[in-house]
């Protein structure tokens, strides 16, 4: 997914009108908002639209100093690791790998609750999350049932169809209605 | 604090900068990530603070440390971590991963900084702030900014950075010359930041600020490598290549023995199977010839066996038939390929019996053989045991009961089949029910032989490939079982054993040995290859796909190892992954791929396929064939790269020296090219001795690269204007690069051998061999050697061209075929019962008159031509006609399935619609699509009866009971459909379902009402 999407979508997250967002000369994503104030790079955008927002999201962002800087290097993880490395058939198989290893015990990236960096992953993987087999979605449990999770919000999911996580795959053949 | 990082990572200085800028202590920490005990770090460096929070950006340390300073700052901050690092990331890469499109984006970004620097003292302000950090530290490693020019303000930022107390105190502890990008590679797990997409800047184009890199590769050249590359270009008179009618080994020599794996002979070979075996050890058995060893190259068709028994069947000839007619369908397009065995055999020769048979007793003797027990099922009509694929029967896993279930596998629920486990098994060939027997078999005990089975591997897994090692450790690991070796067929080598004569060995204990056999067909001192004296050494590499090692690596020399009679063991398993098709899977069955001979018929030479498969080769992981990549390789690496260098230097001989080689005196710029090439010449010779072919060829392009370059920058045709010392200098050139273009010529002909000879008839040289153990260039045609007459060697593939070619073997291509078939009177007859039941479906199912009336005209249509066909057809026989229609069937029965699992995945992708959304609009068209599906379906389907009926009349009351059970299975399934319908809700979707339903029915009881009247029973239904 382009930047220009992930932005407008994370601000709908938020609640924000983020203004207008495109790339710059550079092709980096750049906001311009209220007052003409512009904003360069995804997770400085981020960063600037947290400081705005009254949301949830967003106030668990910046909670702390250091639950701020845990926020920032995972934006920036699925920047340079998450987004370029999912179209890569053993980068991305060590991706869900390392997600699904951290997802084991833990329930949001950060802390104990929703913050932007669940969102920048979200939007970030969710191509190849897409992509699984259901068998393949069974592996990544761990990393199923974040996604699932997060999904569910509909703020995040925004009229998407929603993955199936369902683990009986072969529903297909069963002929009753029990499903 | 603890820093974690890798050695040389230049992100790491930015950390050092941090903590020393935050006046905090911070320790380094060099790891590994391939060290268990550092198997929770992701991206290296990362920061451990006092109180265990770890962070691995740069950035978010920062900030973390610094605070806020300003949005600039932060700007400044990701500019750096995204943009910056993965440029200089690519720029400063060696080797493949090289990327010649980073240094105008890097430029660019330089340009930026500089600037912006000229109206600000630092980054953010007037401030020095974690932005300068972030960029400085980033800059300073590899020495970006050395010979670069117009960046003044960015220089003295750079110094006024530098000139820092705090950077001078970390530059005092870590040296900037251990620190490269290169590190980057190994800082993570994500392949460093090698797959960030560098961003191009649309409209701004710096032009040129850094310096090129690529100038410098020439300063890297030792004195010792110019005074070697001098000493060595002197001319030798060429020893001749002695050419023995059989090749033999010979002590005190190297002897290298070659086999392919033998391709079994009904499976129609794809370029996988090509580059995976034979191609790669034709291409290494020529280097080895070249290189002036003693090589044998073994290799030919694996033939008996299940398969090739049901193909006969199938085929309606016997086994041995269908081996002779499959056998030369490989040697030809071997032979096309241009692929010199110096024997290309069979396994179903006398010679293979006898070895394998005394193979046996020699294993058996030595009591490695054990027997037991193996519950089977035999066909007591056929009178014989009945391997997997001959059983059929009612699949045994609860809720699916599937009546079509195969032996292995059940085709339905897709699960594993125990052939014994089958409800109500028959035999393929005669359709009755087999009984369960136990029966005898041999067993080779692999656990006996395992203790010096691992001590050989330990010994010589060195010079296998990597994945060669990692299969056999895994099979070693498990444990290895005993393997039975026999099996009860009729087409294989019987076993020569009391009790056992009716069973025959299986492929383990068979193929293998086939590579011995086919050298005894080559020669009758086979023995001396296979069983050398203890003096003569002879090096076995053997070329093969991966899924073939653990024959090569456990099996066979568990067998050889119990025989222990001194047997050639394989030194070298040169295993390749798999050759993906445009990255899927190559299909004979759905036509997708390049097979047999479809390279032959693109027009395309042979030795560019070669060329392109050894260079697309999969060594080390799955690679694909891909048209596009095709082209390009042949457009930019043979024809403007290697074809453009040799056609110049010979044109500018023959025109300007009349085809006469000038005498040639080195200068510096001569010994330079000299060495450089040798530096090539040596890395070809040492990826030629481990096989590894692909870079192989990418030294060989160097060297003409090298040369092209050297071309260029010389200018000879300048020169030849000049005055004497500049025209003595062109001939200089001149006699260089038709010495470079023979060299080629050699290194070229392992990998395109009918090029190679073109080359060489247009030098007018002969083939000369390559000195392994010494391999530097020497004058390989003298000052007044005559050459012949130079002309292309290539040809461009132009995009169109190409396009084509991937349309045709993209799939999908066997439509004409339908129509082509009509010729005889059967088919037609087929063809017409078909429609007529389609006719009769659309009319049952619809009353619009627009959708029936075109599938009417074209039964009409179809009768006319059956009516035209028998009145010329006199010989069509009934029983001509029951033959033509059985192949029919199977191939319709196949195109059922097909549409089943068709309907099936749209269904399912109807219903995940409909549950997502309810706006029809989304998801009607999906259900139309499904909707004429099972249309489709079910007219595929209601075709299988059809030639039958069509048959004699004779056949009728046999018919008519199978047509009866079609029928009630087709009821079941519908009806199993129609509830399944039924259940989702819609009647839109289900009515004409329950209509199909029904009119079944009413067939079935037609049917079954009067046996005989099959096809009035069917009219009738008509309205």
């Amino acid at each position: 997914m382009c930047d220009v999407v992930t932005v407008q979508k994370i601000a709908n997250c938020l609640g924000i009108d983020p203004g207008k967002i495109e790339l710059n000369d550079e092709q980096v994503v750049t906001r311009t908002g209220a007052a003409n104030k512009t904003v360069a790079g995804f997770a400085t955008i981020l960063e600037s639209l947290a400081r705005e927002s009254k949301s949830e999201t967003a106030q668990n962002s910046i909670v702390s100093r250091e639950v701020q800087a845990q926020v920032y290097q995972w934006i920036e993880f699925a920047v340079l690791y998450v987004a370029p490395g999912s179209k890569d058939k053993y980068v991305s198989k060590q991706l869900l790998a390392d997600f699904n290893k951290m997802f084991l015990s833990k329930s949001y990236l950060v802390g104990h609750f929703i913050t932007l960096a669940d969102l920048a992953v979200y939007y970030a993987i969710s191509e190849l999350v897409k992509s699984l087999s259901p068998v393949d979605k069974e592996n990544y449990l761990n990393l199923s049932r974040w996604f699932d999770h997060l999904q569910q919000r509909p703020e995040i999911h925004q009229g998407e169809p929603m993955l199936n996580f369902t683990t009986i795959y072969l529903h297909n053949w069963a002929t009753g209605t029990h499903i | 604090m603890i820093i974690y990082t890798n050695e040389g990572n230049p992100l790491g200085l930015q950390l050092l900068m941090l903590a020393k800028f935050a006046k905090r202590t911070a320790q380094v920490q060099l790891v590994n990530l391939n060290d268990a005990k550092y198997k929770d770090l992701l991206v290296l460096p990362t920061m451990e603070l006092d109180n265990g929070l770890r962070l691995f950006s740069g950035a978010a340390i920062a900030k973390y440390f610094l605070g806020d300073e300003s949005q600039q700052r932060d700007e400044w901050l990701e500019w750096s971590t995204t943009l910056l690092a993965p440029a200089l990331a690519h720029h400063m890469a060696v080797g493949h991963r090289a990327d010649p499109n980073a240094l105008p984006v890097l430029n660019n970004l330089v340009k930026k900084l500089d600037d912006h620097l000229k109206n600000s003292s630092y980054l953010a302000g007037d401030k020095v702030t974690a932005a300068d950090i972030a960029v400085w530290s980033l800059l300073a490693p590899d020495g970006t900014l050395k010979g670069a020019q117009n960046v003044d303000n960015l220089r003295s930022w750079y110094g006024k950075i530098k000139a820092l107390s705090e950077v001078q105190q970390v530059l005092g502890e870590q040296s900037l010359k251990d620190l490269s990008f290169n590190a980057l590679q190994q800082a993570n797990r994500y392949g460093g930041l090698h797959h960030v997409p560098l961003k191009r800047s649309i409209s701004t184009d710096a032009g040129k600020l850094l310096a090129e890199t690529a100038s410098t590769v020439a300063d890297t050249i030792t004195d010792e490598e110019i005074s070697a590359a001098r000493a060595a270009f002197i001319y030798n008179k060429p020893q001749e290549f002695a050419e023995p009618r059989t090749v033999l080994p010979k002590a005190g020599e190297r002897n290298v023995l070659i086999t392919s794996a033998l391709p079994y002979v009904n499976n129609v070979p794809h370029l996988g199977n090509i580059i995976g075996c034979v191609l790669s050890a034709d291409i290494f058995a020529r280097y080895s010839r070249a290189a002036g060893y003693n090589t044998l190259l073994i290799c030919g068709t694996d033939e008996y066996g299940t398969a090739t028994e049901n193909k006969a069947l199938a085929e309606n000839m016997t086994p041995r038939e269908i081996c002779d007619k499959y056998f030369e369908l490989h040697n030809s397009i071997y032979r096309w390929f241009g692929i010199g065995f110096d024997y290309f055999g069979r396994t179903t020769t006398q010679e293979q019996t006898d070895i394998v048979q005394e193979a046996f007793k020699d294993v058996y003797n030595a009591g490695y053989i054990l027997t037991e027990s193996v519950e089977q099922l035999l066909c007591q009509k056929c009178d014989r045991f009945l391997a997997d694929r001959f059983v059929e029967g009612t699949c045994p896993h609860p809720g699916c009961g599937y009546e079509d279930a195969r032996g292995d596998q059940c085709d339905k629920c897709g699960k594993l089949v125990n052939a014994t486990e089958l409800v109500r098994p028959r035999c393929k060939v005669c359709n009755t029910a087999p009984v369960l027997r136990s029966s005898e078999q041999l067993f080779l005990d692999l656990p006996k032989a395992e203790p010096q089975l691992r001590e050989w591997v330990d010994r010589v897994e060195n010079g296998w490939t990597h994945n060669a090692r990692v299969i056999t450790r895994a099979w070693l690991r498990e444990g290895l079982k005993p393997r039975c070796i026999t099996r009860d067929l009729k087409w294989g080598i019987p076993v020569p054993h009391k009790n056992f004569e009716k069973k025959v060995f299986y492929v383990w204990f068979d193929a293998p040995f086939g590579y011995v056999s086919m050298t005894k067909r080559y020669t009758k001192d086979y023995e001396q290859w296979w069983r050398p004296d203890a003096n003569t050494d002879v090096q076995l590499f053997q070329f093969m796909a991966k899924d073939n090692v653990p024959f090569h690596s456990v099996v066979w020399p568990s067998v050889l190892l119990a025989v222990n009679k001194g047997n050639t063991l394989v030194s070298h398993i040169m295993a390749t992954e798999y050759l993906n098709y445009e990255d899927g899977k190559f299909s004979k069955s759905r036509g997708i791929g390049v097979f047999g001979n479809d390279a032959q018929e693109t027009g395309i030479p042979a030795d560019v396929w070669r060329f392109y498969l050894a260079s697309a080769r999969p060594e080390g992981q799955d690679s694909s064939f891909s048209w596009n990549d095709l082209a390009a390789r042949n457009n930019s690496e043979l024809l403007n790269n290697l074809g453009n260098f040799v056609n110049r230097a010979l044109v500018f001989c023959e025109k300007n020296f009349s085809s006469t080689v000038p005498h040639v005196v080195l200068a510096q710029d001569e010994v330079v090219l000299l060495a450089l090439i040798n530096r090539e010449l040596r890395g070809y010779i040492n990826s030629m001795e481990k096989a590894k072919l692909r870079d192989g060829i990418r030294h060989l392009l160097a060297i003409s690269r090298h040369g092209n370059g050297y071309m260029q920058t010389q200018q000879p045709w300048v020169l030849l204007k000049g005055n004497a010392d500049q025209k003595t200098h062109a001939a200089t050139i001149i006699g260089l690069c038709i010495n470079i273009a023979c060299l080629l010529a050699n290194l070229l002909f392992p990998y395109m051998p009918s090029t190679a000879r073109q080359l060489f008839a247009q030098l007018n040289a002969k083939q000369t061999p390559l000195k392994a153990d010494k391999p530097l260039t020497t004058l390989l045609l003298p000052a007044g050697h005559k050459i012949g007459k130079p002309s292309p060697l290539f040809s461009k593939l132009e995009q169109q061209f190409i396009n084509e070619l991937k349309a045709k073997y993209g799939g999908v291509q066997d439509t004409q075929t339908a129509t082509s078939q009509q010729s005889n009177v059967a088919d037609l007859e087929a063809a017409v019962q078909a429609q007529a039941d389609q006719v009769r479906q659309l009319k049952a199912s619809t009353k619009d008159k627009t959708v029936w009336q075109p599938e009417v005209s074209k039964l009409l249509e179809l009768k006319k031509q059956l009516e035209a066909a028998q009145k010329t057809a006199t010989t069509a026989t009934p029983a001509a006609a029951v033959a033509a229609a059985i192949p029919q069937k199977s191939t319709q029965s196949s195109s059922v399935q097909d549409l089943e699992k068709m309907v099936q995945a749209q269904g399912e992708k109807v219903r995940q619609l409909k549950s997502s959304t309810k706006d029809k609009a989304v998801w009607q068209p999906e259900v139309n699509v499904l909707l004429d599906l099972k249309k489709q379906l079910e007219a595929a389907k209601a075709e299988p009866p059809a030639p039958r009926a069509a048959a004699t009349s004779t056949q009728a009351a046999p018919d008519a009971a199978t047509q009866v059970k079609d029928l009630e299975d087709k009821i079941t399934k519908q009806g199993e459909k129609v509830r399944t319908l039924k259940a989702s809700g819609d009647a839109t979707i289900w009515k004409p379902e329950v209509d199909i339903l029904l009119n079944l029915k009413k067939e079935l009881s037609s049917l079954t009402g009067a046996p005989v009247a099959g096809a009035q029973g069917k009219n009738k239904k008509k309205k």
